[in-house]
């Protein structure tokens, strides 16, 4: 098992390796997105542009700079951003995880709540009006592109009917849990629904397949042949066998929206967490911070992998094996 | 140079007198060392409160003497000051240089090469140091330290600059800045007279900031500085925070006007949707961004008394590379110029109350403009509406007909609207074009580099100061063509010997006899475009702010902008 | 059944589009007209309506008039006719998802089944390249290629990318989903591996190529097909993001991806031009999925009563 999950610890440092390098080469093979011009200013001569590049480090070779960006992120941690020149990037990013991570967790109760109920009542009425009503209800989610939902969510609430039925709606943004629990809530309530929406309808789907299958299993049949209720082997045979897909697909969801990937929603609603810190520093090609954010999203999504995959080696040795 | 800035202050009061402003003192224009003029009257009742104003994205580093940027000039109105600034007042006369840090404006001798400056006694910095000579001196080199966008360009002319150029570092622009500290008095020398070094002296580049600041990039880290009020804190991804500056004590209010709010926050990471929402609403004040085009209709329906209009001197245009095909060709670009419905541009941006179609390189209302029409449907100096046929012929004539045109625009909407309304103009005239949206923060270095063989582009140029040479010179003279480089202002790559000679004319002239180097530089405009037509000229902007409806007493400069510190919330 | 007509309903009006733009509408879907007039109830009335009221701020293109022959679901800010731009917008939108979606399952079916197969360095090196696609950020990559193709364009060889090529998008989208599809495969074949059937056909001294082909592939199938009309919803959505990223579909064509990014500068006056190609995406991807189903069940009988993801 240590020499499992030593293996899976140094894939996931070349994955990031990988990942650092890639992103390193994709920014300065980019034409036109030279920082030093954009540091400089709008009517900036040679002579001065040289100087900044000087200044920045941008006139030595590729290699040196990626091990300068390399020292300044992971040992001596004070890397800075090109664009708000100083704003080192660590700070920032632990600003924003707080952020991701309440929107984050409260949309995965939800998605998980909504989500485990609507396929077990699907599975519970397969062949019925109501199984294919939620199993659309979850593809039509699934279908929806987050951010025009968020647009639309707050087209609504914020503005068409503000002055009605949703003049109880903050205005975007974002309240720490600790200054104000009630707005923290408030203002996080609809970015959690519409992130949730999505991963209600995957999972709503993914658990009715599972639970469909395994209501085909043996262990089910001797179940029924015991006499057990069918509510009861639902609940606690089958679903209880068919939420290990489902905790593992969660631990792959949660890494990568920790890491950020909940990108679109943070922006539509304003919250500034890593996902909108990553946008920003895209809009601006502003290299030490996407080069951050990435590392900080890869490290949750191989760790989230890594997670997954071990605790898949605990419960089937096979998968160790390969 | 005394003259020109008497000339200023005289032409700036008498329009002043027409324009009607809440608290205005009318004073007689006076000799040039006095500060007196029309400043704002301070309503203490008026005082307290927090002022929000929002912004989507940080305008970058906090440093005075680097950024660049409306966003933070606008803000460093309130905190810095220079030794001279442009006057705090409504209308017209925010074109009129005041002194600010100094007692008066400059005695200017050897022959406008010398400028004498006698600093203001027991002004203080917001952190209680009280601002010196040696700050002064400190400030001028430090412009050298820190990269200054324009230290090669504007600065470039005090005497040492060339040494702190070359090893900033070392910099001390020994002969260049001379400061007594028994008298008081800043002697800065020129290699040669420039009549706009006042300007360049006003624009918050000049801030005096204390001799401790660092001697590079501050970035987000606050400099103290003499203003009303001090930035506090910084985080561009949440918040940028003005207090009081409890140092501060009016010492002239055309220069430095005492501010309402006891608290001024900005707000960065909405979406302007969003912005607009909650102005709306009455939970934030002010919406730094440009309001998007589809809320433009139900705002000035709904909440007309809340917005406000005026008008700019900007221009939006299409600058043609006057070295590359199809637009090597005159004819080409004479096509363009008829082909394109400058009426349909401003539709795009908001229709006719918001922007104004304009023929001419210099702006309506700006020093040295001419009213004329060269490339017009029919006659007139006005402009009518584009001729379709006229450009058809002329693309047949020039042989440019079926070539590639490729048109390079930034991918926020207007402009990426306007660029596909161009894309379909160039297709109707007989080219193939294609439409390349980048982002807005490669966009303005990509179509500068003439490596990127970029045949036209949509471009902006809003004035860092009131001076005809700030549109013409810049951007269409030789010594803005840099070749190969990110930074090479004169996107057309227009480059005319006979014409640079003519604004090194206007230039000389206009310290002696400035309405005469005006005529110039309207002849130079009309010359340009008649001749060689290397912009297609679309339309100057107008300003729209709009304020939520507990928001008083908005008060606008034409040379930066909305007060943001005048604003009333109480 | 119903899942097909629909979908076959949305190709067949899509290939119609010119037939509309020229004989229905007459309008030409991808020309600016923003000073153009139509006929509306016997009026003629601009394509771009300014502001009247109030301060007279502010342009608006006209709303869905709700009939086939001008507008029927009003104009964009350029003045075309969004109606006609859905139907050109679908034949993209369908092409790239579809091809995108086919290509990923091709993909990730080879490199899925062989982790899985063969296993060891093979396994290992296979699996550390979804991790990295995986993990890599799309927005990023989406953004430096399309300032590489918007400025330079792309050159593979003899291959010349320009921006206004499909085959780009088509080769992003389907690269990054190829982990998403080839982890599960790559999990079913593993434990097909341990079976006794497999077991056996090894024993037994089958060539690997036979064994593939013979047992593996055939247990496979049913979840590829599973996947299949999944990923083309997916990727009909991600094209909208990438569209927006100026990859892909060029202005003044159009996608439907391309048609909810123009509606969302309009969303506040103009709902429409933003709803209806959301709409389009749904109904598709929902006909997609009854269909994949329906495909599945053709398989394997015996799992009539099973769900798909």
């Amino acid at each position: 098992m240590a020499v499992f999950i030593l293996r899976r610890l140094v894939s996931a440092i070349l994955v990031m390796f990988s990942i650092s390098i890639l992103v390193f080469l994709i920014f300065f093979a980019t034409p036109g997105v030279d920082p030093a011009a954009r540091i400089a200013g709008r009517s900036a001569t040679p002579q001065v542009l040289a100087q900044v590049k000087h200044e920045f480090g941008l006139d030595r070779p590729l290699p040196i700079r990626y091990g300068l960006m390399m020292d300044h992120l992971f040992i001596k941690q004070d890397l800075a951003s090109y664009v708000n020149v100083g704003d080192k990037v660590i700070p920032q990013i632990e600003a924003a995880a707080p952020v991701t991570l309440s929107l984050v967790l409260g949309a995965a109760v939800i998605w998980l709540v909504v989500g485990v109920a609507g396929g077990v009542i699907a599975a519970a009425n397969r062949g019925k009006f109501i199984d294919p009503l939620i199993m659309f209800l979850g593809i039509a989610a699934i279908s929806v592109p987050a951010y025009w939902l968020g647009q639309v969510v707050n087209l609504i609430t914020q503005s068409k009917l503000h002055s009605s039925i949703f003049s109880w709606v903050p205005p975007s943004g974002y309240v720490a849990l600790s200054s104000n629990p009630g707005e923290w809530a408030l203002h996080l309530l609809f970015p959690w629904l519409t992130l949730a929406a999505l991963y209600a309808g995957i999972y709503a789907r993914v658990l009715r397949a599972e639970l469909v299958n395994a209501l085909n299993e043996d262990y089910v049949r001797t179940a029924r042949a015991k006499g057990l209720s069918e509510r009861r082997i639902l609940l606690r045979h089958a679903l209880r066998c068919s939420l290990i897909s489902i905790v593992s697909l969660f631990g792959l969801d949660f890494g990568s929206l920790i890491g950020g990937a909940a990108l679109l929603t943070e922006v539509v609603f304003g919250l500034p967490g890593v996902g909108q810190l990553t946008y920003t520093a895209l809009q601006n090609l502003d290299l030490p911070v996407i080069m951050g954010t990435v590392m900080y999203g890869a490290f949750f999504v191989v760790l989230a992998n890594a997670v997954v995959d071990v605790a898949y080696g605990f419960l089937d040795p096979r998968v160790r094996l390969a | 140079m005394n003259r020109i800035s008497a000339w200023r202050r005289l032409r700036v009061t008498v329009a002043s007198l027409s324009v009607v402003l809440g608290a205005v003192a009318i004073a007689v224009p006076s000799s040039a060392s006095s500060s007196s003029g029309p400043s704002f009257t301070y309503q203490p009742s008026h005082a307290g409160g927090t002022l929000k104003l929002l912004a989507s994205t940080a305008g970058g580093t906090l440093d005075p003497q680097v950024n660049y940027t409306l966003q933070y000039w606008q803000l460093y109105q309130a905190t810095y000051d220079g030794l001279l600034a442009f006057r705090k007042v409504g209308g017209a006369a925010s074109f009129d240089v005041v002194p600010d840090l100094a007692t008066a404006m400059p005695t200017i001798t050897n022959g406008g090469k010398t400028y004498t400056f006698t600093l203001r006694k027991g002004v203080k910095f917001s952190n209680g140091q009280t601002v010196t000579v040696k700050d002064v001196q400190a400030s001028l080199q430090r412009l050298f330290k820190v990269s200054n966008p324009n230290a090669g360009t504007w600065y470039n002319q005090i005497v040492g600059a060339t040494a702190c150029l070359a090893k900033p570092a070392t910099c001390t622009l020994a002969g260049g800045v001379v400061v007594n500290p028994a008298t008081n008095k800043v002697v800065i020398n020129l290699t040669s007279p420039d009549p706009e070094f006042v300007d360049q002296l006003a624009v918050p580049f000049g801030s005096i900031l204390p001799a401790s600041a660092p001697a590079k990039d501050a970035g987000t880290t606050p400099i103290p500085g003499t203003g009303a009020y001090a930035f506090s804190s910084y985080n561009p991804n949440r918040q940028l925070t003005l207090v009081r500056n409890k140092y501060f004590k009016v010492w002239s209010a055309a220069a430095q006007p005492q501010g309402y709010p006891n608290e001024i926050d900005m707000i960065f990471g909405n979406t302007v949707e969003s912005e607009v929402t909650q102005v709306e609403n009455g939970q934030a004040n002010w919406v730094f961004d440009p309001l998007p085009s589809d809320r433009l209709s139900e705002l000035s329906t709904k909440y007309a008394s809340q917005l406000h209009v005026n008008p700019l001197t900007a221009v939006w245009y299409l600058p043609m590379n006057t070295n590359l095909a199809p637009f090597n060709n005159y004819m080409a670009r004479e096509a363009l110029n008829y082909a394109i419905d400058k009426n349909a541009a401003v539709r795009l941006f908001g229709g006719s109350k918001l922007a104004q179609p304009v023929c001419t390189i210099l702006p309506p209302g700006f020093p040295g403009h001419v009213n004329y029409c060269d490339y017009n449907k029919g006659m007139g100096s006005t402009y009518n509406g584009p001729d379709l046929a006229k450009a058809k012929a002329l693309v047949k004539k020039s042989g440019t007909a079926g070539m590639s045109v490729a048109i390079v625009v930034t991918n926020d909407s207007v402009n990426e609207a306007v660029g596909q309304y161009v894309q379909s103009v160039l297709n109707s005239i007989g080219y193939k074009a294609t439409l390349k949206p980048l982002s807005a923060n490669i966009q303005f270095n990509y179509i500068q580099n003439t490596k990127n063989k970029v045949q036209i582009s949509l471009s902006q140029w809003y004035q860092d100061y009131p001076a005809a040479s700030d549109f013409l010179k810049v951007l269409l003279s030789c010594q803005g063509f840099h070749p190969g480089s990110d930074n090479s202002i004169n996107i057309a790559g227009y480059c005319n010997k006979a014409i640079d000679a003519k604004m090194a004319k206007a230039e000389t002239l206009s310290i002696s006899d400035p309405n005469g180097a005006n005529k110039i530089w309207g002849q130079i405009d009309q010359q340009i475009m008649g001749t060689a037509a290397p912009w297609v000229p679309l339309f100057t902007p107008k300003q729209i702010d709009f304020v939520s409806s507990k928001t008083g007493n908005y008060q606008f400069s034409r040379q930066f902008y909305m007060y943001v510190d005048q604003l009333w919330v109480k | 059944m119903a899942g097909l007509v629909v979908l076959m309903f949305v190709v067949a009006i899509c290939l119609l589009a010119p037939v509309y733009a020229h004989s229905v509408a007459h309008v030409n879907p991808f020309s600016s007209n923003l000073q153009g007039t139509t006929m509306i109830n016997g009026k003629r009335v601009q394509v771009l309506q300014s502001n009247t009221q109030g301060l007279g701020f502010g342009v608006t293109p006209i709303g869905p008039t709700w009939n086939l022959q001008h507008y029927f679901l009003g104009a964009d800010n350029q003045g075309r006719d969004v109606f006609a731009r859905l139907l050109y917008g679908g034949r993209n939108s369908l092409l790239i998802g579809s091809a995108s979606a086919l290509l990923c399952c091709l993909v990730a079916a080879i490199l899925g089944i062989a982790a899985g197969y063969f296993g060891g360095p093979i396994d290992w090196v296979l699996s550390r390249i979804f991790d990295i696609v995986w993990a890599f950020p799309i927005y990023l990559l989406a953004i430096s290629l399309s300032v590489v193709l918007l400025t330079t364009g792309l050159n593979v060889g003899p291959l010349h990318v320009g921006p206004g090529s499909l085959l780009l998008p088509i080769f992003i989208i389907a690269a990054v989903f190829v982990p998403y599809v080839a982890r599960p495969l790559r999990g079913i074949v593993l434990s097909l591996r341990q079976r006794e059937f497999i077991q056996a056909a090894v024993g037994s001294g089958a060539s690997d190529l036979r064994i593939l082909w013979k047992e593996i592939l055939p247990n496979v199938a049913p979840s590829i097909i599973v996947f299949f009309p999944l990923m083309v919803a997916f990727d009909m959505l991600t094209e909208s993001a990438l569209s927006f990223l100026s990859i892909g579909v060029q202005p003044p064509a159009a996608s439907w991806g391309t048609i909810i990014n123009d509606g969302l500068g309009l969303l506040y006056t103009r709902p429409w031009v933003a709803l209806a190609p959301g709409i389009m995406i749904v109904i598709t991807a929902v006909s997609l999925n009854i269909l994949g189903d329906g495909a599945r069940d053709a398989f394997d009988p015996k799992a009539k009563l099973r769900g798909s993801i």
